[in-house]
């Protein structure tokens, strides 16, 4: 089967001032090499600081590789001018941790979904507003609400608004990054179900990124442990669970599972 | 140290941008100025030519440029053209003018904003605090022109203030005394206007900020501990509202030297403003120049006097090591 | 902020600048009319008692001259002339282009200077009605004009960065630097010294403008750079969405609240500016008045002592002052205050707004 995406030693560096003023180059990706099939599920593990945000915003176009390579369907995506990036681009989608930053608060929700079609110059007007409807539909929000601005609905709603707007251009790859970790427990399993039921309608490919290892663990098929910048363990969920290589891997499973003793963890299998 | 350097460094750019921007607005001006000066019949065609020799008018820009930075360099800021003569002796005069008005302004509004500001604060939503705040909202609405306006019909309809001028004419014959009185009544007027316009400004902001030191925990706890109201006063409320205050000065200086431009103007008071006004209208090239050069020097002093006093006063300033 | 508050003053405002607006109505004569007979008048009283009883219709006296002096004058009991409402008197146009010759009131047989004349026998209140139109327009378009420049200026230097932002703002803080009179004046003598009013008035538009841009411009970019991070920029940037798009539909809508707090500033700062230009000459040029050059009369000792009226137009901007200072603290505003606390991280306070183009920043 083909790759949908494959990323090769991409890395990203920032110039940047430390705290005593002394310039210092900070690497917030090392030599991250991925590939994600399609109709898989990956989760990218971490603790804050891995670079597992930074990663999913060059993954979604959204900021520039120092260095490396990265494909999509067996194309080279890496340094295309905007023209052709365009259209790549409603290829890959990103749904955000924080719906209320994300969603500008001075539009409704009708007019956040539609901004995608619009932006793509997708249809007219009343094209975009009838499928902007549906999207919204699907993903639960019902019709009188639709005029409303985001201040306006829950949490959970508000990602709901987020995850329809996502999916106006028909992506095939959709990065969630820490969309759930603002929600409460009960919402977040609703979202999970409906992003598991548009998974399975809509052929989509998911990369979450999140730090618990509880919930990716329940959520994908396969598992990229980061930690400094780099990739340092990654397999199929049974394996990392069961058997974790890496010590940053251990560490996290042994959060998800309220162990607080690392020694208790499972032991890697010889 | 390393803020004050950074200060310091930040000011001589200011200055060196200014001075470029000054000299660039002059090549705005269309005609060449020897031009203009050809048509005056006072000035004979040697000194004409001598004049183009000594200020290459011609040459480009940067060259010119260039030769006046050396020039200032070595004390010489150029010929006026209107006063005939060389341009920094004029210059130093009307300067020594302004900042004896604009000196005597600033202490004496301070002097007054001190206790105005402090008693508000003392007192505030009970009436000294009312009446003072509709004071000073009053004022706040009245520019400087109409006040200045307003105080010099007061004066010449009473009598009681000279309208205009710096001395009488019969100053050089008075005595010692008689000259600092003829002084003081000519000055009485501007300062006046000056004063006016900046109090309201400094009444408020010593108020705000003392109030809220009056306010805050430390305060309450002192006096709790039956610390006597003066020495809470001036030991603790003062030290710690010292800091914005400091700042308020630093920036006041500014903003004062820029009032006298107007009340020095409309009071006929020989200060660099007047001087300015006339070498505009005069199109006389350097003294313009150097009038606005001296007053961009005041107001970056003052700044950066503003700045060596929060650091004297601020030690946070001092251990921060400038880092922001 | 409230909304009732800044709407109510903003109510004010309209009225004031509707008052103005109406001149043409308003002022019962032509400003630039003159009736050299009757010059340096001091302010006619209106009369309602005359001869010993109560007229309905309001009156006034023509004015004569008193015996053996030329400059003094006095009321012509004989004289009494009734005050006509909505009257029919000079043509003129409202608001520019509605000819119309009804006045709010006028009379046959004399002119009733009720703010007195000036030297060369002009009225002072319709001077001074049609001197605000000047003097407000050239607030208003100066203050618009460098809203727009500070708009661009400050999002280029905000959304684009790097060196572009660097040499902005690099030159902003010059220009902040330098006494703001001084290079009003600067800018304004090296431009060509006598234009038709017009003209004048355009290049005072123009220097106003150009003076006033960096504070704004400083602001506005300090939006642009917070709202630049913003995920929903960044989503929206995921769409394909192109740097003019993004400007136009999520930042710049985020800069309003900002440029309308320094408008509400700068209006005032700006006629405040236009009537010194005029005052010292150079302004608005004569025949055409304004608030400043009504007032250049006043740099001569004979007018200063004798004739108080002269003064007047400098009263009428302070209502203005009011309505703006009002408007721009109910839209919690510091004009002060903010350099103290931007650069010396003293403490904020709210102090309310002063306007004078004196000041520096």
């Amino acid at each position: 089967m083909e790759a949908l995406l494959k990323l090769e030693n991409v890395g990203k560096r920032y110039g940047g001032v430390d705290a005593s003023g002394v310039r210092k180059e900070v690497r917030a990706l090392d030599d991250v090499s991925l590939t994600i099939y399609p109709r898989s599920t990956l989760a990218l593990v971490g603790p804050s600081g891995s670079g597992k945000s930074t990663l999913a915003l060059c993954m979604a176009l959204l900021e520039p590789m120092s260095s490396g390579k990265i494909w999509f369907e067996g194309t080279e995506i890496t340094n295309l001018p905007e023209r052709q990036r365009r259209a790549v681009r409603s290829n890959i989608q990103m749904v955000f941790q924080d719906p209320v930053s994300s969603l500008n608060p001075r539009m409704t929700a009708l007019e956040l979904v539609m901004e995608p079609l619009r932006v793509q110059k997708r249809g007219d007007h009343r094209a975009q507003r009838g499928k902007a409807g549906d999207l919204l539909e699907r993903v639960g929000l019902r019709g009188e609400k639709l005029n409303e601005r985001p201040s306006e609905f829950s949490g959970g709603q508000r990602q709901r608004i987020a995850i329809a707007r996502a999916l106006a251009l028909e992506p095939k790859l959709l990065i969630l990054d820490e969309a759930l970790s603002a929600l409460d427990c009960s919402v977040q399993a609703q979202i999970v179900n409906l992003l598991f039921e548009l998974q399975a309608s809509l052929a989509l490919t998911y990369v979450f990124i999140t730090h618990d290892m509880a919930m990716a663990a329940h959520l994908a098929d396969e598992i990229a442990v980061m930690d400094h910048g780099r990739v340092v363990e990654m397999g199929v969920v049974a394996r990392i669970v069961n058997g974790p290589q890496h010590a940053v891997t251990q560490r996290l499973l042994a959060a998800a599972r309220g162990i607080d003793n690392v020694a208790d963890a499972p032991r890697p299998v010889q | 140290m390393s803020f004050l350097l950074r200060r310091l460094l930040q000011a001589i750019f200011l200055l060196i941008g200014v001075s470029i921007l000054t000299f660039l607005f002059s090549t705005l001006a269309p005609g060449n100025y020897l031009d203009e000066m050809r048509l005056n019949p006072q000035i004979s065609a040697a000194t004409l030519a001598s004049l183009r020799a000594q200020y290459d008018l011609n040459r480009p820009l940067p060259f010119r440029y260039a030769r006046w930075v050396n020039a200032v360099a070595h004390g010489e800021l150029g010929y006026s053209f209107a006063y005939n003569g060389p341009v920094a002796p004029l210059l130093w005069i009307r300067a020594r003018n302004t900042l004896l008005l604009t000196l005597t302004a600033m202490l004496l509004a301070w002097a007054l904003a001190l206790p105005l500001g402090i008693w508000s604060a003392e007192r505030r939503g009970h009436l000294p605090d009312r009446a003072i705040s509709l004071a000073t909202a009053t004022l706040m609405v009245v520019p400087e022109l109409v006040l200045a306006l307003g105080l010099l019909i007061l004066a010449a309809r009473s009598g009681w203030f000279p309208t205009g001028g710096m001395v009488s004419v019969g100053f050089a014959e008075l005595s010692r005394w008689g000259k600092l009185r003829d002084l003081a009544m000519h000055m009485a007027l501007p300062v006046a206007a000056l004063v006016l316009s900046a109090l309201p400004i400094l009444v408020r902001h010593i108020r705000a900020a003392v109030a809220e030191e009056l306010g805050a925990p430390f305060f309450r706890a002192a006096t709790a501990h039956g610390i006597p109201r003066r020495k809470l006063l001036y030991r603790y409320a003062l030290r710690a509202a010292a800091n914005p205050m400091i700042s308020l000065f630093g920036f006041s200086v500014g903003t004062l030297l820029s009032a006298s431009l107007l009340v020095e103007m409309v009071m006929s008071w020989p200060g660099l403003g007047p001087l300015l006004l006339e070498a505009i209208l005069a199109r006389d090239l350097y003294v313009v120049i150097g009038g606005v050069l001296f007053s961009t020097i005041f107001l970056v002093c003052g700044n950066f006097l503003g700045d060596l006093l929060l650091y004297w006063a601020d030690p946070r300033i001092r251990t921060a090591g400038g880092a922001r | 902020m409230d909304r009732r508050r800044v709407r109510r003053w903003f109510v004010a405002l309209l009225v004031l600048h509707a008052v103005v607006g109406g001149a043409g109505f308003l002022a019962p004569y032509d400003p630039v009319k003159q009736d050299r007979e009757h010059a340096y008048l001091p302010p006619m009283r209106v009369h309602f008692l005359g001869r010993g009883h109560l007229h309905l219709r309001p009156f006034f006296y023509a004015e004569r001259l008193r015996e053996g002096t030329f400059d003094e004058f006095e009321e012509d009991t004989e004289k009494a002339i009734p005050l006509r409402f909505f009257s029919t008197g000079e043509q003129y146009r409202l608001l520019g282009f509605l000819p119309s010759r009804r006045h709010l009131f006028g009379a046959e047989g004399a002119r009733l200077y009720l703010l007195g004349s000036d030297g060369l026998g002009r009225d002072q209140l319709s001077r001074m009605l049609y001197g605000g139109q000047i003097s407000l327009l050239a607030g208003l378009l100066g203050a618009g004009g460098t809203i727009f420049v500070a708009a661009m200026i400050g999002t280029v230097a905000g959304f684009y960065g790097g060196w572009r932002d660097t040499l902005l703002m690099r030159l902003a803080e010059l220009f902040l630097a330098l006494p703001w009179l001084y290079l009003l004046f600067a800018l304004r003598a090296f431009l060509p010294l006598t234009v038709s009013p017009l003209r004048a008035f355009l290049l005072v538009v123009v220097v106003l403008a150009a003076v006033g841009w960096a504070r704004p411009a400083r602001l506005v970019r300090g939006v642009v750079l917070s709202v630049k991070e913003r995920d929903f920029v960044r989503a929206a940037r995921g769409f394909g969405a192109g740097d003019a798009y993004l400007v136009r539909r999520h930042i710049l809508p985020e800069t309003r609240s900002v440029l309308l707090t320094q408008a509400a500033i700068l209006v005032p700062q700006f006629v405040l500016a236009e009537m010194t230009l005029s005052f010292i000459g150079l302004g608005i040029p004569e025949p055409v008045p304004s608030w400043g050059n009504l007032l250049a009369i006043l740099q001569q000792y004979s007018v200063l002592v004798s004739y108080w009226w002269m003064y007047l137009p400098a009263l009428a901007i302070v209502p203005f002052f009011v309505g703006y200072q009002g408007l721009a603290n109910a839209l919690h505003v510091d004009g002060v205050t903010v350099k103290i606390e931007g650069k010396r991280g003293g403490t904020h306070h709210d102090i309310g707004t002063r306007f004078s183009p004196a000041q520096t920043d």
